[in-house]
């Protein structure tokens, strides 16, 4: 058994990984799920059926209507309210290229007709006036997926014909809400296609809503990005150093302007600086120096490696001082001590992220593969030095069941936990 | 709306009763910046109601006590602060109104559990708020222990104020601190643009290149039962092998979501607006399968855009702002010294000093053990040459010097730009080779494949030592025959 303390914070460490990739894994699900379904037939009915709430909004601003489950008086009262919107402006910016709002989904066509008269007729009549002037294009019919609020237009093709298109006209009324307890199981029998992406995925079009939307959002973020460095932002940054300095001059507070962020950061990029300073020291042992000169630099190299690591170890024990001696403070929460980034923990904010290209699947798998792989291996370093540091001490000291201990400890530190070594007692041929 | 918006200008030492606190005189030089843009006043009173601008001054009403209002200057300084203040509240989650800011500067108590909500939003780790993980809880946390989060994360980030931490928990006083505090975290860093980034709406497909992002961001805190008692070192193993198998079952797992992703890839291609996009991503497909769940990411992409369009009008407008927190600065009395507080040494953060203390140590004991001998052979050999060796090993030193400088720049500025950073957006291209935007997947293969052997090296290292030094300890005992097991 090991002591209670080394089992603690032994136990804490090993959950701790555990959790993470756990939490990897559970990010993974629901990808997966999404993926998955995506493939297969897309059937109206399960988009209809009524869902548990998906990942919940993270502005306060926007209240997802799960959570309000309206009786169906006032939910048909609001999408009435918005067709009727929606036929004004229909009407005022009638347009051959247009979307418009269509129909039904693909197989709920009377069905939801017979659930929302209410509005029917004035969609109708908005509708079937567009669809007489509009010029079809030779591809078939448009219907569409049509949510509860802001219609989004989409055209979903499917083997077209006029009759469905028809039927569609007449019954305008968008609405999931309604549709979900409403749909017969006859509403099956009306659409024969079903839609595949493998198929019918090359005929997808994005809503112009989307569009808009996407477009301004990636243009605001671009301006964000670029205010940043621009000059009249000095006039503000000066400012606001000014007061900084104020409020450090008013306050009583600790005048080093350490704090327990900035030592963390600092320990952080100390790590990081040991194991460059190791490597750069495996480079240099492991040369063979072909002349005086090479020799020379090697040594000075080492020399300068070893100036260095004094200096940081020096840092280290400032640091260390600072935490003790001026009461910086609870560590920050929430941060997971381990990998040595390369990339210097990024204090900057990320914005609009960048394209990378992939040209097959395999290659995806191949990277795929090879991130998971580096954070795995980031992960094991962090446990192997954690280990080495409490459970070597433990062997050293001979206990009962040193053996034992002895060559747990071995498979744990020098096999990762695969292997294990055998141990013959060495008796004296009698 | 807040009916006036008005701010004291030359105080003239004027008691103020219904407040209960005595204004320090503060001289208008420092008050009033008399600055080259246009907000020139620096808002000293800025007026919310355009229209009221044309009236004479007069007795204020009676929420501003009989304080006198100077004229404001014609133009746009006139309702330039509160349209600031506006614009940074639409920015931030849960921001409030620009009356409570008035109010604040005032350390009226009402604005106070306002502030605290709001900080608490800010600071609090994005695992609770951030699109990707659930909230852990059901309903938001009490008052006290947002104050608590508050006041730990402030003081953790080293805010120079005793004066926080001394406010009472239940919430319900210290409104203007908080207004310093909210104006000390906007001043040091780009705190805006970081909450916007980390509940960014992802549209793309996207992959993390470095997994800071993921590190920054833990997950909801799992609720877990601690192994108090001491351990059998089996229960490790078996931790081990646990861990062993969840990273592979991982593995496969991402292998299939990359093998779905490609043939949706492929399947929509030429479906996007976005020419050097070509295909729809899966939240975009999903977009179209489900009108709900599209409905919501349009929403969530219009939300943002709102903030991202107030983001844009703070930047333009915050100096005002900064002139007028100056004043709010000013009205505050100067904090005398506090005593101490008790030190408190974190149990975690020890633990990675120690480590990382210990890493330095066998470094530097390493680099001793290599350069010494080194030294001392040298000197033996170049011990009697002359001095036409002295220039060659000037110019030595001056080169090593400048490599090592090199290696010290890579960490200390954390070397962001050398190494490829945050999420990208995966994109199927057949076209591949040169030219357009984007990393190129076989470049990033190419990286990480170095960081892997790396890595690899470094873990083979360390078990070397681990091996040589559990030889040392077992060699002690003699009689024993250690047979290892069948090598790699």
């Amino acid at each position: 058994m090991l002591p209670a303390d080394c089992s603690r914070r032994l136990v804490a460490e090993l959950r701790d990984a555990l959790d993470a990739c756990a939490e990897r894994q559970r990010q993974l699900e629901r990808s997966l799920r999404v993926s998955r379904r995506l493939l297969r037939t897309w059937e109206p009915a399960e988009t209809s059926a009524p869902q548990p709430t998906p990942a919940p909004e993270t502005s306060g601003e926007a209240p997802s209507p799960e959570s309000t489950p309206s009786p169906q008086d006032l939910k048909e009262l609001e999408l009435l309210t918005q067709a009727l919107e929606k036929a004004v402006r229909v009407r005022k910016g009638m347009s051959k290229t247009g979307e418009r709002h269509k129909a039904l989904s693909l197989k709920s066509g009377s069905a939801a007709a017979s659930a929302t008269t209410a509005s029917a007729p004035s969609r109708a009549s908005g509708q079937a006036s567009c669809r007489v002037s509009e010029t079809k294009p030779p591809r078939g019919i448009q219907q569409t997926v049509v949510p509860a609020r802001g219609l989004p237009e989409c055209r979903l093709l499917s083997v077209g014909d006029r009759t469905r298109m028809e039927r569609g006209s007449r019954a305008t009324k968008p609405g999931p809400g309604p549709r979900d307890q409403q749909i017969p199981p006859s509403a099956a029998l009306q659409a024969p296609e079903a839609f595949t992406l493998k198929e019918k995925g090359i005929l997808l079009r994005l809503p112009m809503a989307y569009r808009k939307a996407a477009s301004r959002n990636s243009r605001l973020w671009a301006q964000l990005s670029s205010t940043q460095t621009s000059d009249s932002m000095d006039a503000a940054a000066t400012a606001k150093t000014q007061f900084l300095q104020k409020m450090q001059m008013t306050s009583s507070g600790p005048g080093s302007g350490l704090s327990a962020a900035a030592v963390e950061a600092e320990v952080g990029l100390l790590r990081t600086a040991c194991s460059l300073l190791r490597r750069r020291m495996e480079e240099m042992l492991s040369a063979d120096p072909a002349d005086c000169m090479q020799e020379y630099r090697c040594l000075l190299t080492l020399e300068g490696l070893q100036a260095i690591t004094e200096q940081c170890l020096h840092r280290l024990q400032e640091l260390r001082a600072a935490v003790v001696g001026q009461q910086l403070g609870p560590w920050p929460v929430g941060r997971c001590p381990g990998a040595s980034l390369p990339c210097g923990g990024g204090t900057d904010p990320i914005w609009s992220p960048q394209l990378l290209l992939y040209s097959s699947t395999q290659e995806l798998q191949t990277l795929e593969a090879l991130r998971l792989r580096v954070a795995m291996l980031d992960q094991q370093i962090h446990l192997e030095k954690v280990l080495m540091a409490e459970l070597l001490p433990l062997v050293g000291t001979q206990g009962p069941h040193w053996l034992a201990l002895c060559r747990a400890v071995h498979s744990l530190l020098c096999e990762g936990g695969e292997r294990f070594l055998t141990v013959l007692r060495d008796e004296p041929a009698d | 709306m807040p009916a006036h918006w008005t701010e004291e200008t030359a105080l003239k030492g004027r008691g103020h009763r219904s407040l209960g606190r005595r204004w320090r005189r503060v001289s208008t030089r420092s008050v009033i910046g008399r600055g080259p843009s246009r907000a020139g006043t620096g808002a000293v009173i800025g007026r919310w109601d355009p229209a009221a601008a044309a009236r004479n001054p007069r007795k204020v009403s009676a929420s501003c006590m009989g304080r006198r209002r100077r004229r404001v200057d014609r133009g746009a300084a006139v309702g330039a602060l509160p349209e600031a203040i506006a614009a940074l509240s639409r920015t931030l989650p849960a921001g409030p109104s620009p009356e409570i800011f008035r109010r604040a500067k005032f350390d009226r108590p009402e604005a106070a559990p306002a502030l605290w909500q709001l900080l608490f939003r800010v600071l609090s780790p994005l695992s609770a708020n951030g699109a990707s993980a659930p909230p852990a809880q059901g309903e938001p946390p009490s008052t006290e222990a947002q104050v608590r989060v508050v006041k730990s994360e402030l003081r953790s980030q080293g805010y120079p104020r005793r004066a926080l931490a001394q406010l009472p928990e239940d919430g319900s006083q210290g409104s203007r601190e908080l207004l310093l505090a909210l104006a000390w975290l906007l001043a040091r860093g780009p705190l805006l643009e970081r909450l916007l980034a980390q509940t960014r709406v992802r549209l793309g497909d996207e992959i993390p290149l470095c997994e800071c992002e993921a590190l920054a961001r833990p997950g909801p805190p799992v609720p877990r039962v601690e192994a108090d008692g001491p351990v059998d070192i089996r229960h490790l193993q078996w931790l081990m092998g646990k861990l062993r198998f969840q990273w592979r079952k991982l593995i496969t797992s991402q292998q299939e979501q990359c093998a779905l992703l490609g043939k949706i890839h492929s399947y929509t291609r030429g479906c996007h607006s976005d020419r050097s996009l070509g295909h729809l991503s899966v939240a975009e497909t999903e977009l179209l399968r489900d009108a709900e769940s599209g409905q919501q990411l349009l929403r969530r992409l219009e939300s943002e855009n709102v903030r991202l369009e107030a983001a844009l009008h703070w930047r333009r407008q915050e100096l005002v702002f900064w002139r007028w927190m100056d004043t709010v600065l000013g009205t505050c009395p100067p904090e005398a010294s506090q005593p101490t507080f008790v030190p408190r040494i974190p149990e975690r953060g020890a633990g990675e000093w120690e480590l990382v203390a210990r890493e330095l140590q066998t470094l530097q004991e390493e680099l001793r053990g290599a350069a010494e001998p080194r030294r001392a052979a040298w000197e033996a050999r170049v011990g009697g040459w002359g001095p036409e060796w002295s220039a060659v090993q000037r110019a030595s030193r001056e080169a090593v010097g400048l490599e090592l400088a090199a290696l010290q720049r890579a960490w200390e500025r954390g070397g962001a730009a050398a190494q490829p950073h945050g999420p990208c957006r995966l994109v199927k291209s057949d076209a591949g080779a040169s030219g357009g935007p984007g990393l190129r997947a076989a470049q990033v293969i190419e990286v990480l494949r170095s960081r892997e052997a790396c890595l690899e090296a470094v873990l083979c290292q360390l078990q070397r030592q681990c091996r040589q030094e559990l030889a040392r300890l077992a060699g002690a005992l003699p009689g024993l025959i250690w047979i290892l097991p069948p090598g790699r």
